[in-house]
């Protein structure tokens, strides 16, 4: 009986210590982080979990990177035809096999995967220029 | 481009698979499987769009090959 009392008495008092030391330590750590930020508020946003806006391409740009891909294009028969608005087999002299190349490899270079009944609609630099600004993971 | 007949569709669409498979294999060996599924098409390409049963033919024969040819034991090709 008596060691049954003396040992509650000692669980009792392990229990309690760090409930003592508990709010001493959050006081600590409440002055140092919550206090700077009273002097200068903005810090307060670092703390915030920041996510890059969504990539947004301008259309300069896709139509830039897209020209340039055209450009590299070995079946390009004439590049001084080559335009923001010229058509890949009425102007550029591709055909249809072509056609799926230059698609596949602006799939590559935008990082996405274009469904065939779609990449069958792309048949002119600017269709396709459309196409990418309209695909918000295009990269 | 005038519209695409169903068949020419088909033809597009194992085209586009080809060059899909191209990217599992390793790099250094890519251009080669490019190139050889570029001139086995164009081989072809002045077939008569009428000509069913040829076009029916090669597009098995086509389906066959990359069945074949996406074996990852396979890593290069030559002609």
């Amino acid at each position: 009986m008596f060691r049954a009392a003396l040992l509650q008495a000692v669980r009792q008092a392990v229990r309690s210590a760090p409930r003592c030391q508990a709010p001493i330590a959050r006081s600590a750590v409440r002055s140092s982080l919550f206090r700077p930020q009273q002097i200068t508020p903005s810090t307060y946003f670092q703390a915030v979990r920041c996510y890059s806006a969504p990539a947004s391409l301008s259309r300069d740009e896709v139509e830039g990177r897209i020209m340039d891909l055209l450009k590299n294009f070995d079946k390009v028969q004439d590049v001084s035809k080559l335009n923001p608005q010229s058509h890949f087999v009425n102007d550029l002299g591709l055909d249809s096999l072509d056609t799926v190349e230059v698609v596949m490899a602006i799939e590559e270079e935008f990082s996405l995967e274009i469904p065939d009944k779609e990449a069958d609609a792309l048949h002119s630099v600017k269709q396709a220029v459309d196409y990418i600004m309209a695909q918000p993971d295009a990269h | 481009m005038a519209r695409l007949s169903g068949l020419q569709r088909d033809v597009l669409s194992l085209y586009r698979r080809c060059l899909r498979a191209v990217r599992e294999k390793p790099s250094e060996t890519r251009e080669n499987f490019r190139s050889f599924i570029r001139e086995e098409f164009h081989k072809n390409r002045d077939l008569d769009k009428k000509d069913f049963g040829t076009i029916e033919y090669l597009l098995r024969r086509g389906q066959r090959q990359l069945e074949m040819y996406q074996d990852p034991g396979i890593t290069n090709i030559s002609r």
